[in-house]
């Protein structure tokens, strides 16, 4: 099975073979001789390596995986050859759209904008409030209101589509 | 000594009160809010009172309640922690008047320094130097704008009944001042009910220094010395230590002198600290802090001080009962504190909520971890971010230094992402290590940018990861499938209002299909 990994931002090709019980891993090519051994179920794991040895952490699903080693963080995407060719697909369809999402989960204190208004970039759509500071949300570039998907004083999580905009 | 006192707190400071109580022998009573009922506090403490409501105003906020608890547990006295209540003077007072005994400093000392307008006029009459700017607040943006002029930019707006960060801006020209002031204001007004703002001078490469205070109640006060929070980002400090790279005996001498001064000036009692904004070989009065600090811990480090236990000693009425050059003394080595905050740092320190799962501790020579975290607890926006406080000692501060490098390492908090791996950076930076910094600092750092190299090992390890996850998936008739299918049938047979089904059943489906297909 071939895995698309990207580990902070950076694409590695993992090869993961399962012969005789036994799993033949490699990386970029390079064929690696590791151990991974979990210590528990809740995401410890004891890893060897070309004569080294870690206590790494590691937690997540399938798809979104963080990995912590030596008190290093590791942000990591996982697609295998199927999902790469629908997030692909999904990206080149979506091209050009104006979603502003939420990168934080908060509670909208204001809206500034109406449906139908014209922004300039930077211009503040809203402002959303998260841990007690206030932040004001600007538009990621010029645009028309096509839709406010939040209303003031709704919770929002983080991820959340809060206005979408269109091109003026 | 008291037999029993009451902490009006939660969360790793509560904690913290309960560890010296239980050496000292009195019984620590606890407090707690509903989403608080299985907190680390709650089942260290010898008893505790359920406040009821999960939000802060609810519980920990909530005067009346605090204090009918303290009576009905039979608490002598009420240590507030830091936040919550700990600085509303009017609690302060509520308390005395309720008969207990105040673990703090008086009601008319929370007031005389609790409004930074007041304490700077306080504190320019009793001859301690003040940055430039307003003694009074403002309430609008053309006055703003006004007096903005003779102070001179950048100008920094500070909420005048704030704390912790909040509601303040820099200002760094005349153009900028509208869209501050509107945010501060607006902010301030909702965290604390007043949307004045203060404004003084932004002072150039500031370092934040600050002086450990102890009063008792015979008119006895002494210093324990600074502690340097230059390491901060938007005015959160991150990493703390004592004492400071750039305060040498002598300046010492006279920051301690000046801060008792200033405690003094206000009949200052238990323990408390003055902030100064050192810059260039000057420093100005900032604050006062009229309670315990979150980094109390390195200075206790360093002077061999438990400051909590001072602070029940002297409420109780005894005498310091040693002097100013004895606690100087007693200063050995450096001690460095990180502040572990559920934050991401990949995505620009936005809050993380989660379950914490996988979490191992650091460990080891003269490391010191103050949480109150455990398998299980939900992070949540209820309350503040911080998580823990690593804390180290070292004979010197690169030793420290080294020591802390090696604590972060072995820290590892599961379900949230934290500021951890943040810190790590700062403490490799070359400017960090030679003691180079202002406040300024964290903000000119990519801290965004991951560090570590060891890609192909995770990249590895990942995919075995899901490879095990997709195996089990695979091999188990779990009860999750079994679920799921049920829900699907279920679904398939009724009637549901929009909302649910669109929820409920589809992700149901989606976990069946995966189960499915394996």
């Amino acid at each position: 099975m071939k895995y698309f990994v990207t580990v902070n931002g950076r694409a590695r090709e993992v090869e993961l073979v399962e012969r005789l019980g036994k799993l033949e891993i490699a990386v970029d090519g390079r064929p690696m001789d590791l151990s991974y051994e979990e210590v528990d179920s809740l995401g410890q794991v004891a890893l060897i390596e070309g004569g080294r040895s870690w206590g790494m952490s590691i937690e997540g699903d399938e798809h979104s995986v963080t990995c912590s080693i030596a008190g290093r963080l590791y942000a990591v995407e996982i697609e295998d050859e199927r999902e790469r060719a629908a997030h692909a697909a999904e990206r080149e369809s979506t091209k050009g759209g104006g979603v502003v999402k939420s990168n934080m989960p908060g509670v909208v204190v204001k809206l500034l904008v109406k449906e139908g208004e014209s922004v300039e970039k930077g211009q503040p759509l809203l402002v959303l409030e998260a841990m007690k500071m206030q932040n004001e949300i600007g538009a990621p570039g010029a645009g028309v209101v096509k839709a406010l998907h939040v209303r003031e004083k709704e919770a929002v999580s983080s991820g959340a589509k809060l206005v979408t905009l269109v091109a003026p | 000594m008291f037999r029993r006192i009451l902490i009006a707190n939660r969360g790793e400071i509560a904690l913290r009160i309960i560890r010296t109580c239980r050496e000292m022998g009195v019984e620590p009573v606890a407090i707690f809010s509903d989403v608080d009922r299985r907190s680390l506090h709650v089942r260290m403490a010898h008893s505790a009172v359920a406040l009821g409501g999960s939000t802060p105003s609810e519980s920990y906020l909530d005067a009346k309640k605090v204090i009918a608890a303290a009576k009905a547990s039979g608490a002598e006295a009420i240590h507030p922690g830091y936040g919550f209540l700990s600085e509303r003077s009017h609690f302060a007072r509520a308390v005395v008047e309720a008969g207990l005994v105040w673990i703090g400093p008086p009601a008319d000392a929370i007031d005389a320094m609790g409004d930074k307008i007041t304490s700077r006029r306080n504190m320019k009459q009793a001859g301690v130097p003040v940055v430039p700017g307003l003694v009074d607040p403002v309430d609008d943006i053309e006055r703003a704008l006004a007096e903005a002029a003779p102070i001179g930019y950048p100008i920094a707006l500070k909420a005048a009944a704030g704390g912790g960060g909040k509601g303040i801006r820099i200002v760094r020209s005349p153009a900028e001042m509208p869209a501050a002031f509107r945010n501060a204001s607006a902010e301030a007004l909702n965290a604390f009910g007043d949307g004045r703002l203060y404004m003084e001078r932004y002072l150039d490469q500031p370092r934040h220094i600050e002086v450990q205070l102890l009063f008792d109640k015979h008119g006895n006060g002494v210093h324990f010395g600074e502690r340097e929070c230059s390491i901060q980002r938007r005015h959160q400090k991150l990493i703390e230590e004592a004492p400071s790279v750039v305060v040498d005996d002598a300046l010492r001498a006279k920051m301690g002198e000046i801060a008792v001064r200033a405690g003094a000036a206000v009949g200052y009692q238990n323990a408390g600290t003055v902030e100064f904004l050192y810059s260039k070989g000057e420093f100005y009065f900032l604050e006062m802090n009229t309670r315990l600090q979150v980094e109390h811990p390195v200075t206790e480090m360093v002077y061999g001080v438990d400051l909590v236990r001072e602070q029940l000693r002297v409420a109780a009425g005894e005498k310091l009962g040693y002097t100013q050059s004895d606690v100087l003394a007693r200063k050995n080595g450096w001690s460095i504190e990180v502040r572990i905050n559920a934050e991401d740092p990949f995505n620009g320190f936005v809050p993380s909520t989660g379950t914490i799962g996988n979490l191992r501790a650091p460990g080891g020579p003269w490391v010191r971890l103050d949480a109150a975290l455990y398998r299980g607890m939900e992070v949540s926006l209820n309350y503040d971010p911080m998580l823990a406080k690593l804390i180290v000692w070292g004979p010197d501060r690169k030793a420290a230094i080294e020591r802390m490098k090696r604590a972060l390492a072995e820290l590892n908090v599961g379900g949230v992402r934290t500021s951890a791996p943040a810190a790590l950076s700062v403490l490799e930076e070359a400017a960090f290590v030679k003691g180079d910094f202002d406040t300024h600092f964290l903000a000119t750092l990519d801290l965004a940018a991951p560090r570590g190299g060891e890609d192909e090992l995770v990249a590895a390890a990942s995919a075995i990861h899901r490879h095990l996850l997709a195996q089990r998936r695979a091999l188990a008739t779990s009860s999750s499938t079994r679920a799921a299918w049920l829900e699907r049938s279920r679904a398939q047979r009724s009637v549901y209002p929009p909302h649910i089904a669109g929820v409920a059943p589809a992700s149901a489906t989606s976990s069946a299909q995966t189960g499915a297909s394996r």
